[in-house]
């Protein structure tokens, strides 16, 4: 059994201006001690995905379909029995280390808390446990640290701070949701190596989101790209990567800079995101897609499977480019 | 921390001096004066009266000696109008009346106020939020001059529950109605606030975080949401606790409680300038006093903020 099956998702929110419809049907499995990349640009329903599985979708979402962690349907779920997983079974840690620790709360209080709720050991002990976290996320000091709020540490530090908080109960998935945007350049790859580290000693499985390919390439087994809340291709990192077989995948790929061959400018995909209360009826890349067949507009291109690789296209995969 | 506390309190000397300037000149430009009335005195006795507390003197001479008497002896000077009572008589009457359903107004809107808000931000859109916005604002468009007696009318002359004025020490019967109409817009300002900051700090990231860590709805409220949430109440909180506390002339003359906000306003009316001073010093030096307690519990919740 996979650890987690999301089966159809669809995720809504009610605006003023009508629906919008971040996620449309997407399904995908993650089993236990597997990396998942979910790969996409702003907007392309990848964040709300998670949110969704994670119950922690705005209060105007609605989730629809089937999340099963470990055979529990968590969209049918009460808060009760969720609360119970949430953390214990399945982190997440978010976009933005600079605001997602609680400001008005020691860390040490913010991490304890953790343990108390689902594993009901005591303070002190919590604390200890949670010192020796931080010294496996390599907080320098950590045990003068710990009484420290969140204001004294830098991004970076507050990162692997979100990720020991995380990791506190030993989850059996770890959801990251892009943990290095906010970071910079040479803290990211801390970061991502400090993923690495973790996913290899614990044996949690992660899903990393992201819009930064350089980032997925050395981590991930697998790789879901997303446009338009809908999969566009999935596959092992390797063959999406040395192979893709969506163009827009290879949209994605050629967009990436590269300081080996001299392109004079940077390559983009042409034409703007989706507008997401308004999708096209066919397939949601068609506006922007090179390639235009008679019922990329009017067809929305079934999910097939192939060779382990699974894509949504109307082109057949020996005519791409 | 004790630092920053002297440095205030230093500063808060100047700032009252001027403001004992201020009142003087304000007062000394209003027309009349303390004896000025319908059937004037002969000038000789008017004389002798004004030589007796020093009117006569010049206006820069009775400035110092009124700061240096309230400096060096505490002494705020005898009033013009009441015979034989110094101010400290007059504040030492009415300042505990004030200060007694002053601070139960605070309570009450305090505990009233930051509930309502709570529970609005936390079910908005539900009927507690229509409930408790409909309250704030009803509470917030009537004022006291116009519940006091609604009051009134109701718990006296229709019901005939409670006494309609008077204050008998402070007894429960007597404090109700003035508890009520002095409480009721703070507590419609508080529960406005409370509400707007609940529902700004519920859709932070860290609050999500809480969420995410699996903790129960009523943790992440009261242990994760509640500082933020009443800093911005705060800073309401300590003008309001002076206003309250010293008390309102509506709520004297409606419920004949004798509190010092009654002989402020007569003393005014009077030109009774002693115990228009004392009662200004009073109520400056509690605002400045409150500052700086709201201050501190910032720098208590928050600890971003440091001194």
């Amino acid at each position: 059994m996979p650890l987690l099956e999301i089966e159809d998702l669809m995720v809504t929110f009610d605006t003023a201006d009508g629906d919008v419809h971040a996620v449309n049907g997407l399904t995908f499995n993650i089993d236990k001690g597997e990396t998942l990349a979910i790969v996409g640009e702003s907007g392309s329903g990848k964040s709300q995905t998670a949110f969704a599985a994670m119950g922690l979708l705005a209060k105007n979402g609605r989730a629809t379909g089937v999340a099963r962690f470990d055979g529990n349907d968590l969209l049918a779920m009460s808060q009760k029995d969720f609360n119970k997983i949430r953390s214990k079974d399945m982190a997440m840690i978010f976009q933005d280390p600079m605001t997602s620790l609680n400001p008005y709360l020691r860390v040490s209080d913010q991490m304890a808390e953790v343990l108390m709720l689902h594993n009901g050991i005591s303070k002190s002990q919590a604390v200890t446990e949670a010192v020796r976290m931080l010294d496996a996320v390599r907080i320098p000091d950590a045990r003068a640290r710990v009484t420290m709020y969140p204001h004294e540490f830098s991004g970076g530090m507050r990162q692997r701070i979100m990720i020991a908080m995380s990791l506190l109960c030993q989850p059996r998935l770890l959801i990251a949701d892009e943990p290095t945007t906010a970071l910079d350049v040479t803290v990211q790859a801390q970061i991502m190596q400090l993923l690495g580290d973790i996913r290899q000693d614990f044996g949690t499985a992660v899903i990393l989101i992201t819009h930064d390919l350089g980032v997925v390439a050395g981590f991930c087994d697998r790789t879901l790209v997303m446009y338009g809340g809908q999969i566009m291709e999935e596959g092992t990192t390797e063959g999406i990567f040395g192979n893709p077989t969506h163009p827009y995948t290879s949209g994605l790929l050629k967009a990436v800079p590269r300081l080996d061959v001299d392109e004079g400018e940077l390559v983009t995909i042409a034409g703007e995101p989706p507008d997401m209360s308004n999708l096209p009826k066919g397939c949601p890349f068609s506006p922007r897609c090179p390639v235009q067949l008679e019922n990329c507009r009017g067809e929305r291109p079934p999910l097939e499977t192939h060779d382990g690789r699974r894509r949504s296209c109307h082109l057949a995969v020996s005519e791409v480019a | 921390m004790l630092s920053f506390v002297i440095r205030r309190l230093a500063v808060a000397i100047p700032t009252l001096l001027i403001l004992v300037v201020l009142s003087f000149i304000l007062m000394y430009a209003a027309p009349g004066g303390p004896f000025n009335s319908e059937r004037p005195l002969p000038p000789e006795v008017l004389a002798n009266i004004e030589a007796k507390y020093g009117l006569d003197q010049p206006f820069w001479r009775q400035i110092v000696n009124y700061v240096v008497s309230v400096v060096t002896q505490f002494d705020f000077g005898p009033s013009f109008q009441y015979k034989d009572r110094s101010v400290n008589d007059v504040i030492a009457q009415g300042f505990p009346v004030t200060l007694t359903y002053g601070f139960w107004s605070f309570v009450v809107a305090v505990t009233v106020g930051v509930s309502l808000g709570v529970a609005a931000a936390i079910k908005q859109n539900s009927w507690i939020d229509y409930f408790a916005v409909g309250v704030s604002i009803g509470a917030q468009v009537l004022p006291n001059f116009v519940m006091a007696p609604i009051l009134l009318l109701i718990f006296t002359l229709w019901l005939g529950w409670l006494p309609g004025g008077g204050w008998n020490g402070g007894q429960w019967q007597f404090l109700i109605m003035p508890v009520i109409a002095l409480s009721t817009s703070y507590m419609a300002s508080i529960a406005r606030i409370t509400r707007s900051s609940m529902l700004e700090v519920l859709n932070t990231n860290f609050i999500r975080t809480a969420i995410a860590k699996g903790l129960p709805m009523r943790r992440v409220i009261w242990r994760h949401a509640m500082k933020p949430t009443i800093l911005p109440v705060l800073s309401y909180l300590g003008p309001a606790f002076v206003g309250m506390i010293t008390g309102s002339v509506i709520i004297d003359v409606f419920f004949s409680t004798g509190g010092i906000g009654q002989f402020f306003v007569n003393s005014a009316f009077n030109r009774d300038y002693s115990v228009i001073m004392g009662i200004t010093i009073l109520v400056g030096t509690l605002t400045i006093l409150f500052n700086l307690v709201v201050d501190i519990l910032y720098a208590w919740i928050d600890p971003k903020i440091r001194y």
